[in-house]
């Protein structure tokens, strides 16, 4: 056993390269899955910890309308009611021009109310003195890394927007995290009392929510009726981690499609895998049937390769685990950046590692090592007991395989198919379709390869000459090596040209969305922590003084709250809508002769397609919305195209609006100028009537719809980086197969060499092989790839988040993709080409 | 007995809120605390009372209004004590107390304060004695004064705390104005555990004590609070221990106080004691602690005659010595247990008991305060009775 063990280190060793890309194959995969599976996870645990921090041990919270929650009902919980383990929250979001692009969490609690929820929150520095928060208002306090993170340190001013509306803070003091709180939950945090997170966030009188200590059983559920008897309406009770769980359900489908795109890297790892393995039993034929005439028993042959293969896997992913996690610190960034810009806001202070997470990638690239090593497994047991097994046996072998592999690869890909066809909404499964037909191209492939070579040769010998026949003959006839080589290459490509297609029509829908739905010219809202949409309110009696600016025909008004729901946290928007604001909106279903003067009424509202496919509604279905005010059940008038949050939105008329809500405020304006009229000249109009300590951003309509192109593609840039590590890793694979096959081919070429064949036909040669393949593969990718889209763009992003996209296709990511295929080829045959060129004949024929 | 909690008082306000974040944090498991080194008394600049009213004279006092909040001042309080018997016997103790704190000075020209916005905050002591029951229950809270939370108002008079409250009730009689929207005042306040609702009218007039009710606590000027009682009510309502209602009846102390500067830099305490003798005579007394252990000559006293007048009592007048020692079992500080106390020009010779030993306040700021019976005579004969005694000081401050 020792003797076999030892070929087996000997042979390795011979091999340098070929192990190294086998390790380099399982390495990057896994590390690309440690690496999303990081990032998400310390995203997610970033917003666990922040959440909990805040809530603190709160049970439950009170949660009210745009509006929030009058003071009066907490004072009715305490003084009527008794309910002492009860807390007011003010909380809201700033930015301060000492942290750009990081925004600041405002807490603003009330200190003797703080105990049974927020202990820890006690500031740590002897000279502290708490009682500043009520004497002095605007004191605040803050974590030292946060304090260190914007400069500024205790008696420092700080200053900050709060919607629309500078404000000088002051730094009272610091607060130091106890045992068990990580810097995580301090993170940002700007503790202050409630009474000036009430003017800072301009909600004089209101909390935005109430903290509830609930004790378990029937004396809660007591304690909670009472609460809820007194609450006004629109306010909702809910646990603390309902909402934390219907925070995090917003990042379910960004998660998992995530997720699957990083299993893809690792399902191209395992091509190349499969390659190498099965490449370096095939070099050892002679070795194996040797071993096994000299009485070495099958298991003993199958352990042999198995153990290389355990070994092969424990090496790459321990490798994959360390460059997983330096890539998941790039990737982190990027999928908080998105998560701001679509979800919430979120700050992440660094990568968590949790040990789950990296055994159980680790424990994948193990197994998808060894199963990856099947096939190189069986081949290795099934070599006879004698002292070679000719190549052409295998290959012969091969090309009876051929057709099954092909009838397994339609079925696959018919049940792909058919999983894609389910009527269902869920997410997994459509990603298990598209793994199905993405499978069953790749057995598909040598079919194909088979055929189009055929196809292909007379075009050859006509070009080329004999040499092209050659070349087209040598790629069938080395079927063996050369089908998985082709199908990688599908596969990367076609995923390429997959992903690629979806962005782009994904985006060219966003382009055309962007211009029919940017009908304002000059947009002003408060400078927003979250890119995808306006937060916050302008100043009270901003918009009646902007209305008259010189240029300015007319104005709609918009106003963006958060309703807490049962199912979850409703978007709602009150327009205003100016006449020439109609044009904004698409419906995909609804009358609009009707709908907008049902909407203008208060009487109907418009819901955005991800919303009613979120919910499951159709024109005519009603939307409960619970005010302040009253309850209404508005029926949906019509179901318009939005791409601004794959949550949904729901519309409503200004007057239903103010008919159901106390809250008078405005979020954003939309300026409609008169005809001829330059916007900039408005901007100028628009600026000199701001009042002191007002900011607001304005942008023209090429400004916004510049912006909003930005947030996409920065939103899409994790994808982009995704798609070029898949890639990599397939091209290595690629490179790895095409580079040893016409290695092996070392001897026949010498012996063509010998025969009088020149180095420059031996270049010839090469080359026109791999280039075949690479061309195979390209025209093979082109129709695998679009599959691919249409599956993602109508299947996978409509059940993720409920968007219907307008498929395009661009000829020249397909010529792109071709020539990417071509060229990837072409370039893994240059070493071969120049190795097989300068080898002597003699030298390459030593061994007869 | 008002000045008693000065010293007290003004820790309490400083350490309100570092204490209640960091000590009031109710059995948690999952995460350990913050150990704060707050020394808030310090940064609260207790000695400092720039921007106070301070009480340097006596004044006349208006009611109803002088029975709502003094904020101009820095503390406060509405101070209750009550000996109860149940229908069944069962005896019964109870301590309720607001108290007023001014975090910082109200300023002089303030805007109209946001709903939240406050220099007041109240503190709020309810104890409950279970002579029966063998159980001292003690609770504390403190609140803003703001948003509706905690408050005062003199008419009609509310003074409360979330939940807590004591209310005026009756109608405003122009003859008697410190009594008519007053009585009978509503004792509401309960916990998880207790519950006291108790009304109280009052069986002889108010008492300004000191000097016209400037109770000069220091020898400097200002060291003083104004300082007036209701020594002897008629209480009747219920107390609730453990889900068990009992209606009681007894006798109640009202006691209120306003100051912002009290105690000297050598007063560690008092001994403050509020007694209701059966033949109808109120005696109060205080001994201010010096630092040296030594009574300080501005102790002093009242005797409330049964008709409602009174004589002051100088530190000269009377004599205390203690009769025993209790341990605390929380960090063995000493209190004396058990006293003897002489007034000779009345005649007076008392010994003072605790109705139970263990009636110490493990609040913020410990103190012992509790029930207590009085044997002795009077020269013509014996005579019995019931109180309330305070023990300040002894216990050390904070941590």
């Amino acid at each position: 056993m020792s003797l076999l063990r030892r070929s087996s280190l000997r042979f390795l060793a011979r091999h340098p390269g070929q192990m190294a890309l086998t390790v380099a194959g399982v390495a990057l995969g896994v590390a690309v899955v440690v690496a999303i599976d990081l990032a998400i996870q310390s995203a997610r645990e970033a917003f666990r910890i922040s959440t909990e921090t805040v809530a603190g041990r709160a049970t439950h919270q009170v949660d009210g309308g745009p509006g929030g929650i009058p003071d009066s009902v907490f004072t009715r919980l305490r003084v009527e009611l008794g309910i002492r383990s009860s807390a007011p929250v003010v909380d809201g979001h700033a930015l301060s021009p000492l942290l750009p692009g990081r925004a600041l969490r405002i807490l603003g609690v009330d200190p003797f109310s703080e105990a049974p929820f927020r202990p820890y929150l006690a500031p740590t520095d002897g000279e502290l003195d708490v009682g500043v928060l009520l004497t002095e208002p605007g004191s605040v306090l803050l974590s030292r890394e946060t304090a260190e993170a914007l400069g500024v340190a205790p008696g420092n001013a700080l200053p900050v927007t709060v919607g629309a509306k500078s404000a000088d803070l002051r730094v009272a003091g610091v607060l130091t995290p106890g045992p068990g709180l990580g810097r995580q939950g301090l993170r940002d945090l700007v503790l202050t009392d409630v009474s000036t997170a009430q003017s800072l966030l301009e909600i004089p009188g209101h909390l935005t929510r109430i903290d509830l200590a609930v004790p378990p059983g029937e004396a809660g559920d007591a304690l909670l009726s009472r609460v809820r008897s007194v609450l006004p309406g629109g306010a909702l009770v809910r646990t603390t981690g309902t909402r934390t769980d219907q925070m995090a359900g917003m990042l379910a489908a960004f998660d998992l499609n995530l997720t699957a795109l990083s299993l893809l890297a690792l399902v191209f790892g395992m091509f190349l895998i499969y390659n190498a393995m099965t490449f370096s039993v095939v070099q050892r034929r002679e070795l194996l049937g040797a071993l096994r005439a000299v009485g070495v028993t099958r298991r003993e042959v199958r352990d042999l390769v198995l153990g290389e293969a355990l070994v092969t896997g424990v090496v790459g992913s321990l490798l994959g685990l360390a460059l997983g996690v330096l890539l998941g610190r790039g990737l982190v960034k990027l999928v908080t950046q998105t998560i701001n810009d679509l979800y919430f806001v979120l700050s992440v202070e660094s990568l968590t590692l949790p040990v789950a997470v990296l055994g159980k990638a680790g424990l994948l690239g193990v197994a998808a090592t060894v199963l990856a090593g099947v096939p190189a497994i069986r081949e290795a047991v099934q070599a006879p007991p004698r002292a070679s097994l000719t190549r052409s046996v295998v290959e012969d072998r091969t090309r009876r395989l051929v057709p099954r592999a092909a009838g397994v690869g339609v079925a696959l890909g018919a049940l792909g198919g058919l999983l894609l066809l389910l009527p269902t909404r869920s997410v997994l499964v459509s990603f298990g379709g598209l793994f199905g037909l993405l499978l069953g191209m790749a057995l598909l492939t040598p079919l194909a390869t088979v055929a189009f070579v055929g196809l292909l040769r007379p075009v050859l010998f006509r070009t080329v000459g004999i040499l092209g026949t050659m070349a087209a003959r040598g790629v069938v006839a080395s079927l063996s090596r050369t089908a998985p080589a082709v199908a990688a290459l599908v596969v990367a490509v076609s995923v390429t040209v997959g992903l690629g297609t979806m962005i782009a029509s994904f985006r060219g829908t966003v382009v055309r969305w962007l211009d029919h739905t940017l009908q304002a010219d000059v947009y002003l809202s408060p400078p927003a922590p979250m890119a995808s949409r306006a937060e916050g309110a302008l100043p009270r009696g901003l918009a009646e003084r902007l209305r008259d600016v010189p240029g300015v025909e007319g104005v709609s008004t918009y106003r963006g709250v958060t309703v807490p729901t049962e199912e979850g946290e409703m978007r709602l928007v009150a327009l205003e809508l100016h006449p020439r604001g109609e044009r904004a909106f698409r419906f995909q279903d609804g009358d609009p002769s009707t709908a907008f003067s049902r909407f203008r009424a208060g009487e109907a509202v418009l819901v955005s397609e991800p919303f009613a496919y979120r919910r499951g509604l159709d024109v005519g279905d009603t939307v409960t919305l619970r005010g302040e005010s009253g309850t209404a059940r508005l029926p949906v008038a019509a179901i318009f195209t939005d791409y601004g949050s794959d949550q949904g939105v729901v519309m409503m008329g200004r007057v239903g609006y103010d008919r159901l809500f106390q809250d008078r405020r405005i979020t954003s304006l939309g300026f409609f100028l008169a005809e001829g009229v330059e916007p900039e000249g408005v901007m100028e109009g628009l600026r000199s009537r701001l009042g002191e300590g007002e900011a607001v951003v304005m942008r023209s309509n090429q400004g916004l719809r510049q912006a909003s192109l930005e947030v996409f593609d920065r939103t899409f840039a994790i994808t982009a980086v995704l798609r070029a590590l898949a890639f990599t890793v397939a091209f290595i694979g690629v490179l790895s197969a095409l580079m040893a096959l016409q290695l092996e081919r070392g001897r026949e070429l010498g012996v063509l060499r010998a025969n009088g064949l020149t180095p420059g036909q031996v270049w010839t040669l090469v080359t026109t092989q791999t280039g075949v393949m690479g061309a195979v593969a390209g025209v093979l990718a082109v129709p695998a790839g679009l599959v691919l889209a249409a599956v993602m763009i109508f299947v996978v992003n409509k059940r993720s988040f409920g968007w219907t996209l307008q498929m395009e296709v661009g000829p020249e990511l397909l010529l792109q993709a071709v020539g990417l295929a071509i060229a990837g080829a072409l370039l893994a045959g240059l070493l071969p080409a120049w190795r097989m060129s300068r080898t002597s004949p003699a030298l390459a024929l030593r061994d007869e | 007995m008002t000045w008693r909690r000065g010293l007290p008082t003004v820790g309490l306000a400083a350490l309100t809120l570092a204490a209640y974040l960091l000590l009031a944090s109710p059995g948690d498991g999952e995460r350990e605390e913050v150990r704060a080194t707050l020394n808030l008394a310090e940064a609260m600049g207790g000695t400092d009372t720039t921007g106070y009213a301070l009480a340097l004279e006596p004044r006349p006092f208006v009611f109803p209004v002088d029975h709502g909040p003094h904020p101009g001042f820095r503390t406060e309080w509405w101070y209750v004590t009550a000996n109860l018997d149940g229908d069944d016997g069962r005896r019964f103790g109870v301590q309720f107390t607001l108290f007023r704190n001014a975090l910082a000075p109200e300023p002089a020209d303030s805007p109209p304060p946001l709903d939240w916005a406050t220099r007041q905050v109240y503190m709020g002591h309810l104890a409950v004695t279970d002579v029966a029951g063998d159980g001292f229950h003690e609770s504390e809270r403190f609140t803003r004064a703001a948003a509706g939370l905690a408050g005062g108002t003199a008419e009609p008079l509310r003074i409360w705390m979330d939940d807590w409250s004591l209310t005026g009730g009756g109608s405003s009689d122009p003859d008697a104005p410190e009594a008519g929207a007053v009585f009978p005042l509503s004792v509401r306040a309960a916990t998880e555990r207790v519950a006291v609702s108790l009304d109280l009218s009052p069986e002889k007039p108010m008492v300004l004590q000191g000097d016209r009710g400037l109770s000069q606590k220091g020898p400097q000027p200002g060291n003083a609070s104004y300082y007036y009682s209701f020594t002897r009510m008629a209480a009747s309502g219920s107390v609730t221990v453990d889900g068990i209602t009992y209606p009681v009846s007894g006798a109640a102390w009202l006691d209120r106080e306003w100051s912002t500067s009290a105690l000297s830099q050598d007063q560690v305490g008092w001994d403050w004691f509020a007694l209701q003798l059966a033949d109808g005579r109120d005696l109060m007394v205080y001994r201010l602690r010096r630092a040296d252990g030594g009574t300080d000559p501005l102790s002093e006293g009242v005797l409330v005659e049964r008709d409602g007048s009174t004589r002051r009592l100088s530190a000269r007048e009377f004599s205390l010595g203690e009769l025993g020692r209790w341990e605390s079992p929380l960090d063995g500080t000493l209190y004396p247990s058990g006293w003897r106390i002489a007034v000779p020009t009345e005649g007076l010779d008392l010994e003072v008991r605790p109705v139970r030993e263990d009636q110490e306040l493990n609040v913020t700021v410990r103190y012992w305060e509790g029930a207590v019976d009085v044997m002795g005579s009077d020269g013509s004969g014996s005579v019995s009775g019931r109180g309330y005694v305070e023990l300040t000081g002894y216990s050390p401050p904070g941590e």
